[in-house]
């Protein structure tokens, strides 16, 4: 699997989908259901996703108070949002 | 061939150049060609002239007067094995390799000097003039200097003789003999190149290449002298600090960070900062602190007050260690950490290195009577103290001190002379773990850096039984923090991380929830990717507009795109099957 596809950053971003991980997690959550492989992929574009959509409300946060670093509480101000949005 | 012959009972540039090339021995392949060609003239003309240095002042009416004559002579002459047969290229390679010559053969050097000169153009034939006059009369030739740096080829000579006598100077030996020689009719132009290098032969002329002695086996042997007295003094130092661990944790509050406000109470004096914002593991931290509380210990005694008692010292050290217990989960939520972490995860490496040493000068210095000089810094640490003391901004302050505290820290291996006292102290304040190693073994640093760093950066869990939870999912959960910065391309702080952090927990146990009413909907007990686009569908992110597959595309990786999307191959079949 490729690590990351067209990354011309300064740092590393791992296009690499932690799929052990996410299945650790539903295991744990749900330990009687079972979670196929091509949903794992789809779980992490979720993820994915999610995170995308907090990182631009909690950008938009921190101009929005002219700050030039994103703090907590923009952040934890994005998240209400974004957790609302993607509760399904 | 018709030359037109200058009157040969005259002393014509040609002919002295004759003389020149003549008496020239050849050295150098433009040596040889211009004897060749001085042959060649030798041969073409009439060596009936043979004119002596004497005639030289004559050249200078020549000169205006032979200087077509030769030149039409020199391209007349030219059809013939050198690419360029004028007097003025042949002068041109004489006197570029005339240095040499006058090095080991002055004499010859000082006839090929004037001709050469006589030969040169108009321009040049001014200061080649006043050369040849001075030739004999071994005057100083300060006017060619000017007059041979003003011509851009003779800047070329000049450099190349420079060159040429730079390499010759490097072999002093010889330079007493050049000198002698020069005292003679060392040739002008040598003179000329000589005169500035001759002062400058005792020292290193401006081309040596000789690489400046240094001194690296002082450092070394300090070193080494250092960890000896360290090893020396390490044991008792570690005797001490066990017992003494109950120090009752007011007395450390010196060394917690200003913005820690219940241990700030004590902190103004020595204001050492305890940047270890994150969490750490009881066990951990102690054992940091009990590392760090060394150099810190040393850092408070010469910021204090510089006598070095090792009873002072090691109670230093104890409050110091308190101090660090009580420090890091009270500091944990400051803010402005995130700012000193990474400044000290970088100085970390550095510092306990620099720790090490610096733990070993300082007790050197005790010995010693550098205590003067800890003094004199002791005031600047209480400077700095004082300006960073009870104030968020010192965290500002340290940061800047910490990046100079680097140099320093780094200087210090190289310079074992460094004020002790300041870096030592500045260390202590950013005490990210200096993890000092007290007994300097270097063996036992790299195995407290991996420690320090793994502790540092995820925050542990305090339950050991828990760890294994923590750990990996911490990992996975940082992935996506990561992402998070990564998409947010803009600087967060260590604070906002973490919050993602907990956000995406959240998230997660949404999304099991979500899927498990999917699958329970559709009768299943497994989730297929069914139910993730209905999830997908129902979170507002796939709509009539934008297709699944098209988020796929957007942001998977080829790999998985393949995975998921079917495609048609060859053979009438289709992957993933359907």
């Amino acid at each position: 699997m490729a690590l990351s596809t067209t990354v011309s950053q300064r740092k590393m971003i791992r296009r690499k989908a932690p799929r052990g991980f996410l299945k650790r997690i539903f295991k744990r959550q749900k330990p009687h259901l079972r979670l196929e492989t091509s949903s794992d992929l789809l779980v992490h574009l979720n993820c994915l996703l999610f995170v995308h959509r907090l990182a631009e409300e909690s950008r938009i946060n921190a101009c929005g108070s002219k700050c030039g670093v994103i703090k907590k509480e923009h952040v934890l101000a994005a998240a209400k949002v974004i957790l609302k949005k993607s509760r399904g | 061939m018709a030359y037109n012959f200058s009157p040969d009972s005259e002393p014509t540039t040609r002919t002295l150049l004759r003389q020149v090339l003549d008496t020239a021995v050849p050295r150098t392949p433009r040596r040889a060609r211009s004897t060749r060609s001085g042959a060649q003239r030798d041969l073409l003309e009439t060596p009936s002239s043979r004119r002596q240095r004497s005639q030289t002042k004559m050249t200078a009416r020549r000169r205006s007067h032979t200087a077509t004559s030769v030149d039409r002579l020199a391209r007349v002459q030219a059809s013939g094995h050198l690419e360029e047969q004028t007097p003025r290229t042949l002068l041109k390679n004489i006197i570029l390799t005339a240095p040499e010559s006058s090095i080991v053969m002055p004499e010859a050097v000082v006839k090929l000097v004037p001709s050469p000169q006589v030969v040169q153009p108009s321009r040049r034939k001014s200061s080649r003039g006043s050369l040849e006059l001075q030739l004999p009369e071994l005057e100083p030739p300060t006017t060619l200097a000017p007059g041979l740096l003003a011509p851009g080829r003779r800047k070329q000579r000049l450099r190349l003789s420079e060159f040429q006598q730079g390499m010759d100077w490097g072999h002093l030996s010889q330079e007493p003999r050049e000198n002698a020689d020069a005292s003679s009719l060392t040739s002008s132009l040598n003179l000329t190149f000589a005169m500035p290098l001759q002062p400058q032969s005792v020292k290193r002329p401006g081309l040596a290449r000789r690489p400046p002695t240094r001194r690296v086996v002082d450092v070394g042997t300090f070193l080494q002298d250092l960890r000896d007295t360290s090893l020396t003094v390490a044991p008792p130092g570690e005797s001490h600090r066990t017992p003494v661990a109950t120090v009752p944790m007011d007395t450390v509050l010196e060394d917690t960070q200003p913005f820690s406000q219940p241990l700030a109470g004590h902190s103004p004096s020595v204001h050492h900062s305890l940047p270890c914002p994150s969490p750490s593991g009881a066990k951990e931290v102690e054992g940091a602190a009990s590392r760090r509380t060394r150099s810190s210990g040393h850092g408070l005694q010469n910021s204090y007050s510089g006598p070095g008692k090792p009873a002072q010292l090691l109670a230093r050290k104890m409050e110091e260690v308190e101090a660090i217990a009580m420090g890091l989960p009270n500091t944990s939520s400051v803010s402005g950490e995130d700012g000193i972490e990474p400044l000290q995860n970088g100085v970390g490496e550095e510092a306990e290195e620099s720790m090490e040493e610096s733990m070993s000068v300082r007790e050197v210095e005790k010995a010693a009577e550098e205590q003067g000089s800890a003094r004199a810094e002791e005031p600047e640490g209480h400077t700095e103290v004082a300006a960073a003391a009870g104030s968020l901004g010192a965290i500002e302050a340290k940061e800047p001190e910490g990046s100079s505290e680097d140099e320093d820290t780094s200087g210090r291996l190289a310079s074992p002379e460094l004020p002790p006292s300041t870096p030592e102290f500045l260390r202590t304040r950013r005490l990210q773990f200096p993890e000092p190693a007290p007994p300097p073994s270097t063996a036992v640093l790299p195995s407290e850096l991996p420690k320090h760093l793994s502790a540092r950066i995820p925050p542990r869990p305090r339950i050991p039984g828990s760890r294994p939870r923590q750990d990996p999912y911490k990992a996975g959960l940082n992935h996506y923090a990561k992402l998070f910065s990564f998409y947010a391309k803009m600087p967060m702080e260590k604070k906002a991380e973490e919050m993602v952090e907990k956000c995406l927990d959240k998230y997660f146990q949404h999304l099991c929830n979500d899927l498990e009413v999917f699958a329970a909907h559709a009768g299943r007990k497994t989730v297929r990717p069914e139910d993730l686009e209905l999830l997908l569908r129902r979170q507002g992110l796939v709509t009539d507009q934008v297709s699944l597959h098209v988020l796929v595309e957007r942001h998977l990786p080829l790999e998985y795109r393949q995975l998921l999307i079917p495609c048609a191959f060859s053979g009438n079949s289709v992957f993933p099957s359907q």
